[in-house]
């Protein structure tokens, strides 16, 4: 698949090394030629000029991409950029924006118009990722797929689970509700077999069904928790987006070390408090009263610093913490401590993208990206290969798993005597690199 | 089922076992490059010689699959010192064992002639230990050629092109460390794809000119092995004196072209023959630069034939003069004619020529002009700042600002080129050469020319009467410059090996 993406910032360099293990053409565009250069070692093509200009478009034969993504900084010129690139003939165009109006149902007809398939805005789904979490204070992460009808969920499980410490076919019964689809455990992912055995400190991922979320609360030895308080750290776009989105269900303080900042938030929130304070001012957490809000969200520019004020927050005895980690390096170091929820907007950018990259349609269709491994849902194609035999039969390759499916709209869990029909909309987890194997399994 | 991730380590250990199973998946490639020879010897029914290559063939494959089999690395990662290590260790290992049927058919009378004659096969150099290579057999004839064409695109970006295996991130950095020039263009989104491209590009010259030249005088057995030569720059012949040997117009203007196209960056060669973009003539200075040095020189070197009446008629001075710059410029390093008695001037001019060579991500060797004008385009803003002594200026090629990051690594390429080529001269000096003929081989060698020069040497593109020690330092030293100096000397300072 020929991909371009325009724009080699933060997302746009993601994107391109994520898609480079994915063994796609990539080829990215900048102006600067020194953000091309972080890109010189890998397997993927890189060109200095302007996504605006058409010769330069034509030069890298933008039409024959299947995937034009625009993510420059500048909201403009993604969405021209991408209406040039479809004029040109490319199949598919992402913009990134940076305006919640565009985002409205409303809106989508006019940029297609443009020639524009699917707007991104990776400042807003973090947010509303993070809005997610606070509801599911007992999972790591919380998805929902297939119109809500499959949940998948990242738990950490402790000693006082009972899932934990027995192989997992010997568990009897756990097929009926519940579905582990990967075990992480020291940076490393396991796809588990009925011979691997949770153990204490894992996240596990399973895949479950939305009535039977209490057995797996319950299997996993946690309980739920009702949120009324939040304290948002930090006052970058995700805190105000997210601050917008629930203040009026939740009591909510924001606190930010930018007094200037902090005056525009009190100004745009009017149900928020706004708290002013100086970095390393513990005072100010005292009288604050900080222990006595149940979610603790750190949305710093510093993923250093949101990741210890989480750790602090937890010490100090709120219930759930979630931090946005953008360095990805740290990401895994996060996950190993004991903070609830990392939240990321490159995933959730990248996300987007591998789902266009395997499904044509992604109105509704939803994917999410973890650290290092996928998840992706996509309807079964007539023919296709994973409906020659049953799920266990199937040899599926190793860095992959089928979590579920919705057949006749009702959601299903998997097990090995599943058989799969064309129609079936499934949700398959995969390793992070064997994205691209999904196609010929199940186009 | 358990599946591991693609384990990020973070140790700088060096991953021997890796870099040997790659080294064996190459040799096992390099036997099957050798029997093309082993089909020639049968063609012209040389039994012997037939045996010898498939000895060579057995040898080379069965180790190379031993190394494949045997080593069990515990990590696949290859990351930039494990890339530099295999890059150099190919072209030693390939030289190794591509040796074996020049010893075992007696062709070189020991390892030091055999190492010799094969680095400097692959590296294109084109310098030889044989003095009499008309009474050698064709098919050691053969692929003494054909071992130029393979080290003239590359080993590696052969393997990247033709097996998936390389095609990771790890390839890339092999990728970088074999394509000559500054910036290691891609063309195509992928590397096995740009690699696939280049390769394309250089087997339809390699089969336009063996058609060429096989419709010519030289008979088609002639035609193929001076194609392999021509196209990689190579510049070993099948006769004595070379070119020398047929006197015909034809094949030298056409072996001339050939030699002057493949001295382009075959990026340029891309976008025009198969993008159809003519714009990439038009923008690039380096191209400019190229053609004008080949136009002054060859008028220069006319001049002096013309003057002291080296040859009988003009044409005939013509064809000389411009042949030998551009052999010389593209670093082949075909023999026409010998002006050794005669005329140093043309010697000490075609060895400024020679420091240039040919272009970036083209088959040439020398230093590439590509740096020269770097070089030149930054001596002429400094000349404007003893005036202007705050001026801010830029280095500008093709139109595009080169940052100053590159043009310090440039400089620092070519103070290393000039020191490596000065230090193997003085210790050639050591060993009872003189000056200029020291200078001018260790030159010849570092830029993959392969002219010799002097009484030492044992005749013109001749090396055999050198001491052994002499050979293993030009050999060494063509590996230099065909990996263009940082990546075998890179492995040679204590801070590769280091951890730190």
């Amino acid at each position: 698949m020929k991909i371009v993406i325009a724009g080699a910032g933060e997302v746009g360099t993601h994107l391109a090394k994520m898609l480079s293990n994915e063994e796609q053409d990539i080829i990215v565009i900048d102006k600067d030629e020194k953000k091309l250069y972080n890109l010189d070692n890998y397997n993927l093509m890189t060109m200095q000029g302007s996504a605006l200009s058409l010769d330069q478009l034509k030069s890298i034969q933008v039409g024959e991409a299947d995937i034009f993504i625009a993510v420059t900084p500048h909201e403009t010129i993604n969405v021209i950029a991408c209406s040039m690139a479809k004029s040109l003939g490319c199949k598919k165009a992402v913009a990134r924006v940076d305006n919640y109006e565009f985002m409205k149902p409303a809106s989508k007809k006019f940029f297609a118009s443009y020639g524009i398939n699917t707007l991104i805005y990776p400042e807003y789904l973090a947010a509303l990722e993070v809005q997610t979490a606070m509801q599911h204070t007992w999972a790591r992460n919380w998805f929902e797929m297939l119109d809500g009808k499959l949940v998948i969920a990242g738990v950490k499980v402790r000693d006082n689970a009972r899932i934990v410490g027995h192989k997992l076919k010997d568990l009897v019964g756990i097929s009926s509700f519940m579905h582990v689809n990967a075990i992480k455990r020291n940076r490393e992912i396991i796809i588990p077999g009925g011979n691997d055995e949770v153990m204490h400190n894992d996240i596990i991922y399973v895949a479950t069904t939305p009535r039977n979320i209490d057995d797996v609360i319950a299997i996993c030895g946690k309980e739920k928790h009702v949120v009324e308080s939040v304290l948002i750290m930090g006052g970058n776009e995700i805190a105000r987006l997210l601050a917008k989105l629930i203040c009026n269900k939740y009591k909510v303080k924001i606190m930010h070390n930018n007094m200037e900042q902090c005056q525009e938030m009190a100004d745009e929130l009017p149900d928020c408090n706004v708290v002013y304070y100086e970095t390393g001012d513990t005072d100010v957490l005292e009288d604050e009263g900080v222990e006595d809000y149940d979610v603790f969200v750190a949305l710093g520019d510093s993923s250093e610093s949101n990741i210890l004020s989480c750790v602090m927050a937890k010490e100090i005895g709120m219930r759930k913490t979630i931090a946005q980690v953008e360095n990805l390096q740290f990401f895994n170091e996060a996950e190993s401590l004991n903070i609830g929820t990392i939240i990321n907007k490159k995933l959730i950018a990248s996300s987007t993208i591998f789902q266009m990259m395997i499904d044509a349609d992604t109105e509704n269709s939803k994917s999410l990206a973890l650290a290092d491994a996928e998840v992706a849902e996509l309807e079964v194609g007539a023919g296709a290969k994973v409906t020659k035999s049953k799920v266990k039969d199937l040899r599926l390759s190793s860095d992959m798993t089928i979590a579920g499916l919705v057949r006749n709209g009702e959601g299903l869990l998997v097990t090995g005597d599943t058989q799969l029909q064309a129609g079936d909309r499934v949700v398959v987890f995969c390793l992070a690199g064997a994205i691209h194997k999904i196609e010929k399994m199940f186009g | 089922m358990h599946m591991m991730m693609q384990h990020r380590t973070f140790s700088q250990t060096i991953n021997f076992p890796m870099v040997l199973r790659v080294v064996g998946w190459l040799l096992m490639i390099e036997a099957f490059f050798m029997l093309a020879p082993l089909l020639v010897a049968l063609i012209y029914r040389e039994e012997w010689i037939a045996i010898h290559f498939g000895i060579a063939v057995v040898v080379t494959f069965l180790a190379g699959l031993f190394m494949n089999y045997r080593i069990k690395p515990k990590s696949k990662a290859m990351r930039k010192r494990e890339g530099l290590l295999l890059t150099a260790t190919v072209w030693v290992f390939f030289s190794l064992f591509g040796m074996i049927p020049f010893l075992l058919s007696g062709t070189v009378s020991g390892f030091t002639d055999g190492f010799f004659e094969t680095m400097s096969g692959f590296t294109t150099t084109g310098a030889s230990v044989i003095i009499d290579v008309e009474e050698l057999p064709r098919g050691i004839l053969f692929w003494r050629s054909m071992m130029q064409w393979i080290g003239g695109m590359g080993i590696i970006l052969f393997t990247l092109a033709v097996l998936p295996m390389l095609n990771y991130k790890g390839g890339v950095s092999l990728f970088n460390s074999e394509v000559t020039g500054i910036t290691h263009e891609r063309m195509r989104p992928r590397v096995s794809q740009t690699a696939k491209s280049l390769w394309m590009i250089y087997i339809v010259f390699t089969v336009v000119l063996a058609l060429l030249l096989g419709f010519g005088p030289m008979g088609w057995y002639d035609a193929i092995c001076h194609t392999m030569s021509t196209v990689s720059t190579g510049g070993f012949s099948t006769k004595n004196n070379g070119l020398h040997h047929w006197h015909d117009y034809y094949t030298d203007i056409v072996i001339m072209i050939f030699m002057l196209v493949c001295g382009i960056n075959f990026g340029i060669i891309y976008k025009v023959a198969v993008q159809r973009r003519f714009s990439a003539i038009k923008h690039s200075d380096t191209l400019k630069w190229y053609l004008s040095i080949v136009l002054v020189g060859s008028i220069v070197v006319f001049a002096r034939i013309a003057y002291m009446s080296f040859v009988d008629t003009w044409h005939y001075g013509a064809i000389l003069a411009t042949f030998d710059t551009i052999s010389a410029i593209t670093s082949t390093g075909f023999a026409t004619y010998d002006y050794e008695h005669e005329g140093q001037f043309i010697f000490f001019f075609l060895m400024l020529l020679m420091i240039f060579g040919g272009m970036a991500g083209s088959t040439a060797g020398g230093a590439k002009i590509d740096r020269l004008v770097v070089l030149l385009k930054n001596v002429k803003n400094e000349m404007y700042k003893v005036v202007h002594s705050s001026a801010v200026k830029a280095v500008r090629l093709d139109g595009k600002s080169i940052p100053h990051m590159m043009v310090e690594k440039i400089l620092a390429f070519l103070s290393v080129y000039m020191v490596v080529m000065v230090v193997v001269a003085v210790i050639l000096t050591l060993f009872g050469m003189p000056a200029f003929d020291a200078l001018f081989n260790s030159l010849s060698a570092i830029s993959n020319i392969g002219f010799g020069y002097g009484e030492m040497t044992g005749g013109f593109d001749k090396f055999a009467n050198l001491n052994p020690i002499c050979k293993w330092l030009l050999a060494f030293e063509m590996l230099v410059g065909r990996l263009e100096v940082f990546t075998v000397l890179a492995i040679l300072t204590p801070g590769f090996w280091k951890r730190d």
